[in-house]
């Protein structure tokens, strides 16, 4: 009788499962099953056959069945047959400015800037169509900006908010007579704010009431060290003229501002100052003309018309600036001591931050108008520093471990430059400009007083910028 | 097309570019000149007026480049040689001048040092 016992684990033999007994074990095996072990995962993932690896450049050899190197035949190389873009039409592309849009609604009853309404308080929190007119001479000036929302409405119009009524009444005053001193201002304020679209709504309203406007479109332009420069003679510090730049400046002026065919030069410049004959009684278009169309005689020509608008019985001026803290430093320009060359050294910057300044003051009266920029704005902190200090910001003090340009500080030091912080909206103005959204079709929303709240939170207590990024161009 | 020192070069050209055509003429030196002349670093050769250009011949003219500085390097070659120093033999032999290894990586120096060194 055999035992019912297990010899080798003592446990019970049985035909039943039993728990504590280990599995039976398998023999041990030379040669392992060729069969895979076990999974779970599907036969799907598994990973595909594994070809067999033939490198092209290895073929048998048949005599000796040696590995001979056989040279890779060149694949053909596809030729580019696409058309090339021109010469300088990306560029145009790129700055190209869409003012209207015909797949926008056409605003139904909105009405037109002009002379007498804008200083309408009862406008407060309205947008006005800018008319077409004055788009031209905008345009002629640059006023418009590639990354503003434009391409997004049928016609350009903008938004009467509380900065611009201020503004437009210091115009009125100026243009009245009530107001004889230049107002020198600049613009600060976070990114999106609107301080180049004030500066827009300055040279708006200054066309409007017939002045001559003077604008810089971008500070970073005249050092970015791409136009071309030379020395003024008999300067001490040598000043810089920008003989291009300042041609084009006088083309944008005798374009943009109509009025300057009505004036005429006063009397002929004298031969030492321009080097070609200026015919009597010429306009100072004609002027401005003459000077845009040959480089060479740009900066004298931009002396005599500056010098011939600010005799009496002229026009007030508006003198604008972007991007003024590319104005603050050295430029990419180097002298011939091949030392680089401080951007107040360049005669159009002199000119404009010396009415900053108020060095030299309008004698019609005008406005001079700076904006900084802080989406495109090289550090300078003696500009941050001056600013602050004007603007009454005691957090910022000196600090002693930076260097600071005396030049710069100098500008500011004789006072009388006011800094005009560009802060948000009020609900009422942002809710008048989303109504404008709305009709114009980029804003598919009913717009009340739960919608308005809640984006003019959004975009932290109504910056334009960001409202318009919350409303019309996020799309969710 | 702008002729500058006896060659002609396409309008369309960078100055900057333009100069460093002749030999002598470096990033560092033709960035020098284009400041003594002012002329900003992306100007192209079209933009020149004809006193400019004059200003480049008459600047160029000055300078030690092209064959004449060929000439020079090739005189203080020979003069090494003459004297029988070690450089001046290495140069005569072809082989590396300033220390290196000569059991391989010689082809530079097979190539440049010689006594009539074209530049």
């Amino acid at each position: 009788m055999s035992l019912q016992t297990c010899w080798r684990c003592l446990a019970r033999g049985s035909n039943q499962p039993h728990p504590t007994r280990w599995p039976p074990q398998q023999p041990w095996n030379l040669y392992p099953s060729l069969t895979a072990a076990f999974t779970t995962s599907s036969s799907l993932s598994a990973l595909p056959p594994k070809k067999k690896s033939k490198s092209p450049m290895l073929e048998t050899n048949v005599k000796g069945a040696k590995k001979t190197f056989v040279k890779k035949t060149k694949k053909r190389q596809k030729t580019d047959s696409s058309k090339r873009p021109e010469v300088g039409e990306r560029r145009a592309l790129r700055k190209r400015i869409v003012l209207s849009n015909t797949n926008a609604l056409e605003v139904e009853g909105l009405k037109d800037i002009n002379a007498q309404l804008m200083i309408d308080e009862s406008l407060r929190g309205q947008v006005l169509g800018i008319p077409g007119p004055v788009v031209d001479q905008l345009r002629a000036v640059e006023a418009f900006k590639v990354k503003q929302g434009w391409p997004l409405f049928r016609r350009p119009a903008m938004l009467m908010r509380k900065d611009t009524l201020d503004m437009a009444t210091e115009i009125e005053n100026i243009s009245l007579g009530i107001r004889d001193k230049t107002i020198r201002r600049v613009f600060v304020g976070e990114r999106g704010s609107g301080k180049t679209t004030m500066l827009l709504q300055a040279m708006t309203m200054a066309f409007l009431k017939g002045w001559v406007v003077i604008n810089v479109p971008e500070a970073q332009d005249l050092i970015l060290g791409h136009t071309e420069y030379g020395p003024l003679p008999s300067t001490n510090p040598t000043l810089y003229t920008q003989r291009t730049y300042t041609a084009s400046l006088l083309n944008a002026i005798s374009r943009a501002n109509p009025i300057l065919q009505d004036l005429q030069l006063s009397q002929p410049p004298p031969r030492t100052e321009l080097p070609i004959p200026v015919p009597p009684n010429i306009s100072l278009s004609q002027l401005a003309h003459l000077g845009a169309q040959d480089p060479e005689i740009a900066w004298p020509i931009f002396e005599l018309l500056y010098r011939e608008l600010t005799l009496p019985d002229r026009p007030p001026l508006l003198l604008c600036m972007d991007g003024l803290a590319h104005a603050m430093r050295n430029t990419h320009y180097i002298s011939n001591t091949y030392q680089p060359i401080h951007a107040h050294q360049f005669t159009l910057i002199n000119w404009f931050l010396s009415h900053l300044s108020g060095e030299s003051p309008l004698p019609n009266a005008g406005l001079v108008l700076a904006a900084t920029s802080e989406s495109n704005s090289p550090p300078v902190p003696s500009l941050t520093l001056a600013l602050a200090q004007l603007e009454g910001n005691a957090a910022v003090q000196k600090n002693p471990f930076a260097t600071y340009d005396a030049r710069v500080l100098g500008v500011f030091e004789q006072g009388g430059v006011q800094v005009r912080r560009v802060g948000g909206l009020c609900k009422q103005e942002a809710r008048g400009l989303m109504e404008y959204w709305a009709r114009s079709g980029v804003v598919r929303q009913r717009v009340d007083e739960g919608f308005v709240g809640e984006k003019w939170s959004l975009s932290g207590g109504g910056c334009v910028g960001e409202l318009e990024r919350a409303v019309v161009r996020m799309r969710v | 097309m702008v002729f500058i020192l006896g060659i002609n070069f396409p309008e369309q050209r960078f100055v900057q570019k333009t100069l460093q055509h002749f030999y002598g003429i470096g990033p560092q030196v033709s960035r020098h000149l284009l400041a003594r002349l002012h002329i900003h670093p992306t100007a192209r050769l079209s933009s020149l007026n004809s006193q400019t250009v004059l200003d480049i011949n008459a600047e160029l003219s000055g300078m030690k480049i092209e064959n004449e500085l060929r000439r020079e390097l090739r005189e203080n070659i020979r003069r090494l040689r003459d004297m029988g120093t070690y450089r001046g033999r290495r140069h005569a032999m072809g082989m590396p001048v300033r220390g290196q290894r000569t059991r391989t990586q010689t082809v530079t120096a097979g190539k440049f040092n010689r006594t009539n060194r074209l530049g």
